[in-house]
């Protein structure tokens, strides 16, 4: 199984260079190459749009996918998505008070090209961190994160959440309305390498973490009697876990926006293909959704040319299918948490 | 529950659901049509644009209700508001007892036209896609309110504003112009929307033109291949000394090079009204600019000043 996660990774590796070579506009690539410092159509294309779009997907995916699986694991649920828990809600909200308040408020770093500092992530982000705050608040009882509390207080906050945006969009200009939209249905779209590499450290850092937390998830599926038995603090665990993936969907969202469907389906799959090992189904999901929406949206940038398609559609229509023939193929045996 | 019972049930919700469908169809059908009043007194609009085009017709004093969203001209503002754009509340326009109620078909709800239709009132939608459209429905507009006259007036004054401008920029090469009304992600004005049309008029020709949605979501290696000579973003408010360099980074496109990147305000230009005339000069003056320099020495024709434009 640890040669599935090897190739995987090889895998990855190729996603990323094949997702760089193709896109809507041909390209030169030997001049991309030769003027990548100078004003070349071709260097721009590849290294200025192209480039950071593919890095951020790789990012975003995997990190959505691994919170998948440890959201799936701690909450016993196998609808349990990234999605689900308010702390998206929270910075979709965020998020749109930013573009609302301060539309296009954007500080450029070194002329622009490190990318800019935008108040519509940081208001996103802000609003993620509250949000966690609040759902871990009122899912606590006694020192322990109680799953049941934590799904439908999650669930309801972000339908109140949906409420709000609504509202939100119905009373502002038309066409601010519109951008409000086409933020919210999620978008990769990048040219800020800060952005992409702030995002990277904080999923690599967050996974990681994760990772090593991978036995004690293990048995955390077994119930929490059984995993305070085999010695697991499971209250703390729980709260450390929650925390940890709240912080990561609350960065990737307030960058992306919601991209649904990865973080639920992924992990799904890699059960079926890896077992439900979690030193083993968290880098395998981590590179599987890294694959997935890094193909995704390079699909999402070419099928409706010029016009990009919003790439949660992507994830939906090819994910959902496939995800319904796994589990005719396999039957409901392996799908057990 | 016996399977038997089961069955029954689901018929009998099917077909439940089918006879009231059947009765919405022949509820919208079988009501009379409300008797076509001669001049309307009290008109009540659902958009913008239809707002705009009753005052510039002089029947503003006619408006009894407008949506929130209607803010020009001033005195729009000070009308009753009877709700949004997308979603005007039904009751608030029935209590208003209009003779009319007017409004666009890409924003109006036909199912709550046929709904506002059923209680009574007298319901008109003009198309606002193209321009051809906006014209039309002006004069659509002033038949309804009784004086086709000054609806043939007011579209003969913007024809006349329209060819102006085709006159004064009919020298001066076509520029590429890109008109962003979103940053991030980037939307942008594609085909089948009358801003495109107002683009090419201008002398200038849409890099998403060929795109069939009225708005879309444009990659942004797209503008890089495209190059647009010209950027304009509308629908950034205050924002405007920020545009040149939020495209800085992207130094092989022209607008960029030669600090081409401008802000609009989006009231104007994006309103499919009676002020497409002007929204198209500026448009014109944002493309061309050099057409449109010292008027005061206006010798010749106007012309031939663009004949020489900058590279």
């Amino acid at each position: 199984m640890i040669q599935v996660n090897g190739c995987l990774f090889l895998l990855l590796i190729l996603s990323a260079l094949g997702c760089s070579l193709l896109g809507p506009i041909p390209l030169d690539f030997v001049r991309a190459f030769e003027n990548i410092f100078l004003p070349d159509p071709n260097a721009e294309i590849l290294f200025r749009t192209r480039l950071p779009r593919v890095l951020l997907g790789i990012a975003i995916g995997g990190g959505m996918a691994a919170c998948g699986v440890v959201l799936q694991a701690l909450l016993r649920n196998p609808l349990a998505c990234p999605q689900m828990i308010g702390v998206s809600g929270g910075a979709s909200l965020g998020g749109i008070l930013g573009l609302i308040f301060f539309p296009h408020w954007l500080v450029p770093i070194a002329g622009g090209l490190l990318g800019e500092i935008s108040w519509v992530p940081l208001a996103a982000f802000l609003g993620a961190l509250s949000s966690m705050v609040l759902i871990y608040r009122f899912s606590l009882f006694h020192g322990r994160l109680h799953p049941y509390h934590l799904l439908l207080s999650g669930v309801i906050f972000n339908s109140f959440i949906a409420a709000v945006i609504m509202f939100l969009n119905s009373i502002v200009d038309f066409y601010q309305a519109q951008g409000l939209l086409f933020w919210l249905m999620g978008s990769l779209s990048t040219r800020a390498y800060l952005t992409v590499g702030f995002i990277w450290a904080y999923i690599v850092f967050g996974f990681l973490w994760l990772w090593t937390k991978g036995l004690s998830l293990n048995l955390i599926t077994l119930g929490e009697e059984a995993a305070m038995q085999l010695g697991i603090e499971t209250g703390a665990l729980q709260r450390q876990i929650f925390v940890a993936s709240s912080l990561m969907i609350g960065a990737m969202v307030s960058v992306s926006g919601m991209i649904g469907f990865v973080g639920l389906m992924i992990p799904h799959v890699m059960r079926l293909i890896v077992g439900s090992d979690h030193r083993l189904l968290l880098p395998a999901s981590f590179f599987a959704g890294g694959i997935f929406l890094c193909w995704a949206d390079t699909l999402a940038r070419i099928l409706l040319a010029p016009a990009e398609l919003p790439v949660g559609i992507i994830t939906a229509f090819f994910g959902g299918p496939f995800f319904l023939f796994l589990l005719y193929r396999e039957g409901t045996k392996k799908l057990a948490l | 529950m016996n399977r038997c019972t089961r069955t029954f049930i689901v018929y009998f919700f099917a077909s439940l659901l089918f006879v009231l469908l059947g009765l919405e169809v022949f509820a919208g059908e079988a009501l009379p049509q409300p008797a076509q009043a001669a001049v309307p007194r009290k008109v009540v609009s659902l958009a913008p644009s239809v707002t705009e085009t009753l005052f510039a017709l002089g029947f503003g004093d006619r408006l009894v209700g407008v949506t929130t969203y209607c803010d020009y001209p001033v005195e729009a503002q000070r009308l009753p508001k009877i709700g949004g754009f997308m979603n005007p509340s039904l009751e608030v326009i029935v209590a208003k007892k209009p003779d009319v109620v007017i409004g666009v078909n890409t924003a109006t709800d036909p199912a709550k036209a046929r709904e506002m239709e059923r209680l009574g009132l007298r319901v008109t939608l003009i198309s606002v896609t193209s321009l051809n459209d906006i014209l039309t429905g002006i004069k659509s507009i002033a038949r309804l309110m009784g004086s086709p006259q000054t609806g043939e007036q007011l579209v003969a004054k913007i024809d006349a504003n329209i060819q102006a401008i085709k006159k004064r920029v009919a020298a001066a090469p076509r520029r590429r112009v890109l008109l962003a009304v979103g940053i991030r992600p980037l939307v942008v004005v594609g085909g089948r929307n009358f801003i495109d049309e107002l683009i090419t008029l201008a002398g200038g020709e849409n890099i998403a033109g060929s795109a069939t949605q009225p708005w879309l979501n444009l990659p942004e290696e797209y503008v890089v291949a495209r190059a647009p000579q010209v950027i304009i973003e509308a629908g950034m408010g205050s924002e405007r000394q920020q545009s040149g360099k939020r495209w800085g980074d992207l130094k092989s496109v022209p607008a960029v090079i030669n600090g081409r990147v401008y802000s609009y305000p989006s009231d104007k230009i994006l309103r499919p009204g009676p002020r497409v005339g002007d929204a198209l000069t500026e448009l014109a003056g944002l493309i061309h600019p050099e057409c449109f320099t010292n008027p005061s020495n206006d010798r010749r024709n106007g012309e031939s000043r663009c004949e020489s434009p900058k590279p």
